[in-house]
C-alpha cells in the first residue's frame, strides 16, 4: 500500500525532526550529569533564553537594524542563541556553581540550579511579560514535496544543524586533548586531578558546552513553542525522560532515545491523537525503568560522555 | 643530599575523623623511600596527602623547597609529583594510548613531546604497544599496573609515588614492575613506595618508615628495619 508507506515515511521524518530538537536539549543535561553527576534544573531556562535571544536577533537586529533578509536573519539568530547560551553558562558557572562546588558539598549546587531557574524565569517575565510571543521561522514556509511526502526547509535545517552539532561534539571528545580530558574527568574525577587536569576548568567548559547547545536548541525550537518565559519547561520534562531512557550520562544512548521519542511522538499524533503524547512517553519511561533501568545501551556499562 | 619532599607533622582527616596524625618524613633527591604498615594504617591517606587529593588540616608539606601544603592536585603534578594510585585507577573507557596522553596532560601543547614520551613508555612495556588501541578497562591487572605506572611517568615527575603496585598481581609480574621501579629510580626519579608486601619494599628502598594506626612508629635504613624484631614479626611473617 503506497499510501501507508508514504504515511510511515512522513511520520518518520516528522519524528526525526522532533527527535533532533529533543536531542539538542537533552544532550546538555546528560553531558553535565556525565561529567559532574549533577542535574541542572536551570537547563530549561537556558533553552528559553536561547529562544528569546533568537527571536529578538531575527526580528529586531537582523531584519530591522541590519536590513538582512529573513532567512539570513534566522540563521544569524541561531548563532547568537548559541553564543548567548555559552555566555550565560559561563556567567552562571562563575557566579553560582563554581563557588558552591569549591565548598565541596553536593546538595547546595543542586538547589542552586533551582534558584538559577527561578531567577531566569522571573527575570524574563519582568523583561518580556507573560504574553506569548509569535516566533515564525521564515524557513517553515518553504516546503518541499516528494509525492505524498512533505517537509519544510525548517525541518531540513533542524536536522542538519543537530547532526553537525553532534558530529562536532563527538570529534571534540574523541580527537582533542581537552575532549579526552573531559571524558577522563567523567570516568574518574579524583584520578583526573592527579594527571594534572584542572577539573574546575573542565567542569566549567562542560557547562558552557551544555548551555550553548541549550541556547541553540532554543533558537531551533522557538518557532514550535508557545514562547513565554516558561516555554522551556514544556520540553524539559520530555528531555529528562529521554536522558533517563538513554541512560543518565550516556551520550549515544541519549541521542538514540531522543530520536526514538520523537518518532514515537509523531506516530502517536497520527494514530492516537496529540493529547496522548505525554502518556505514551511516560509509559515508555516507566517500562524502561522496570525492564532496563540502566538505559537503552548502558548494559555493557557503556562509556558515559 | 637535598630534601626533595618534606612532610612536617601533617594531619589528614575524612570528615571529622583523623586518619593520620603527626606524619613527618622526607624523601631526598634520588632516593627510594618506603612506607610500610598493615592494612588501614594510613599509607594510602598519607600518599593522597602528598599528591594533593586530600588537603591536610594541620602541618606543612614542602616540595623542592616550596610550600605546597594548599596546592590542588593538578598543580602538584605540574610541580613534579606523580601518583600511581591504589587499585591502579586507569580510565577504563579510554584507550591505552589515551590514558598515556592524559598522564602527559601538562605537555598537551607539545604533541611531539607527548608522542615521544608515549614511545618511551611503550619501549619500556611492549605489552602496552600491542594493546595501544584497546580500552584500558579490558586489560589484565598486570597490564593495568604497567599502564598506571607509565601514565604517571608521562608527566616526567621528580617524585614518583606508588601505592601498592604489587597488589593482586602474580609474582612474575610483581618482579617486572619492581625491576622497572628500580630502573626509573636509576634514571634519576625519586620514589616514594607504599607497600603491604614489606619484603619487596624493604629490599627495594634505601630508607623506610613504618606506619601503625595513623602514625609513624619507626623509621630507619631498610637494612636495619629488616632486622628489627617487631617489624619481622608484624610485617615479614617470620620470627
Ligand atoms: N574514604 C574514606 N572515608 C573514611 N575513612 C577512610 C576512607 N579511606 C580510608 N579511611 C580510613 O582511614 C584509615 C587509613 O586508611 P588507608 O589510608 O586506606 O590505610 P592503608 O592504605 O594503610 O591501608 C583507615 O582507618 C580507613 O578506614
Ligand atoms: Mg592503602
Amino acid at each position: 500500500m503506497p499510501d501507508l508507506l508514504s504515511l510511515v515515511v512522513q511520520q518518520t521524518i516528522n519524528g526525526v525532526y522532533l527527535g533532533c530538537l529533543y536531542v539538542m536539549v537533552a544532550l546538555g543535561l546528560t553531558l553535565i550529569y556525565g561529567v559532574m553527576n549533577q542535574i541542572n534544573f536551570a537547563h530549561a531556562d537556558f533553552v528559553t533564553v536561547g529562544a528569546f535571544v533568537a527571536l529578538f536577533t531575527m526580528t529586531r537586529l537582523a531584519t530591522k537594524m541590519l536590513g538582512m533578509p529573513e532567512v539570513a536573519g534566522y540563521l544569524l539568530s541561531i548563532v547568537f542563541a548559541l553564543g548567548a547560551g555559552a555566555l550565560l553558562g559561563l556567567a552562571v558557572n562563575a557566579a553560582v556553581f563554581a563557588p558552591l562546588r569549591d565548598r565541596g558539598d553536593e546538595l547546595r549546587p543542586l538547589i542552586a540550579t533551582i534558584g538559577v531557574s527561578v531567577l531566569l524565569e522571573n527575570g524574563q517575565l519582568a523583561l518580556f511579560g507573560p504574553i506569548p510571543y509569535q516566533f515564525d521561522s521564515p524557513l517553515a514556509k518553504e516546503t518541499l514535496r516528494f509525492g505524498k511526502i512533505f517537509f519544510s526547509l525548517q525541518n531540513v535545517l533542524v536536522v542538519a544543524v543537530s547532526a553537525a552539532a553532534v558530529a562536532a561534539l563527538y570529534a571534540f571528545l574523541k580527537f582533542t586533548f581537552l575532549g579526552k580530558a573531559l571524558r577522563a574527568v567523567s570516568q574518574d574525577r579524583e584520578t583526573s586531578g592527579l594527571m594534572g587536569i584542572n577539573q574546575s576548568f573542565l567542569i566549567g567548559l562542560t557547562i558552557v558546552i551544555a548551555s550553548a547547545l541549550a541556547g541553540m536548541g532554543g533558537a531551533l525550537l522557538g518557532p514550535g513553542l508557545v514562547l513565554d518565559p516558561f516555554a522551556g519547561a514544556t520540553v524539559i520534562v520530555k528531555a529528562f525522560a529521554i536522558v533517563i531512557i538513554g541512560g543518565f550520562g550516556n551520550l549515544a544512548g541519549t541521542i538514540l532515545a531522543g530520536i526514538l521519542v520523537g518518532i514515537i511522538e509523531a506516530f502517536t499524533i497520527q494514530y492516537l491523537g496529540a493529547g496522548l503524547i505525554d502518556l505514551v512517553v511516560f509509559v515508555l519511561l516507566l517500562t524502561m525503568l522496570v525492564v532496563k533501568p540502566t538505559g537503552l545501551i548502558a548494559e555493557r556499562r557503556e562509556e558515559n560522555v | 643530599m637535598a630534601a626533595l619532599l618534606e612532610v612536617e607533622g601533617i594531619e589528614l582527616a575524612y570528615g571529622e575523623v583523623a586518619a593520620c596524625r603527626e606524619i613527618a618524613f622526607a624523601v631526598a633527591e634520588g632516593e627510594i623511600v618506603t612506607l610500610i604498615g598493615a592494612n588501614g594504617a594510613g599509607k594510602t591517606t598519607t600518599l593522597r596527602g602528598v599528591a594533593g587529593a586530600m588537603l591536610p588540616r594541620k602541618g606543612r608539606i614542602a616540595f623542592m623547597g616550596q610550600d605546597i601544603t594548599r596546592l590542588p592536585p593538578h598543580e602538584r603534578t605540574l610541580a613534579g609529583i606523580a601518583l600511581v594510585p591504589e587499585g591502579r585507577r586507569v580510565f577504563p573507557f579510554l584507550t591505552v594510548r589515551e590514558n598515556l596522553e592524559m598522564g602527559g596532560y601538562k605537555f598537551r601543547r607539545d604533541a611531539a613531546k607527548v608522542r615521544g614520551l608515549i614511545e618511551r613508555m611503550m619501549d619500556m612495556f611492549p605489552r602496552l604497544r600491542e594493546r595501544h588501541d584497546q580500552r584500558a578497562g579490558t586489560l589484565s591487572g598486570g597490564e593495568q599496573q604497567m599502564l598506571a605506572l607509565s601514565r604517571a611517568l608521562m608527566s616526567e615527575p621528580k617524585l614518583l609515588c606508588l601505592d601498592e603496585p604489587s597488589l593482586g598481581l602474580a609474582p612474575l609480574v610483581v618482579q617486572e614492575i619492581f625491576k622497572s621501579i628500580r630502573a626509573i629510580n636509576a634514571a634519576g626519579t625519586s620514589v616514594l613506595l607504599v607497600e603491604q608486601n614489606a619484603q619487596y619494599a624493604l629490599a627495594t628502598a634505601a630508607r623506610g618508615y613504618v606506619m601503625q594506626t595513623g602514625a609513624i612508629v619507626a623509621s630507619g635504613a631498610c637494612a636495619d628495619l629488616r632486622l628489627d624484631e617487631r617489624i619481622k614479626e608484624a610485617y615479614l611473617g617470620r620470627k
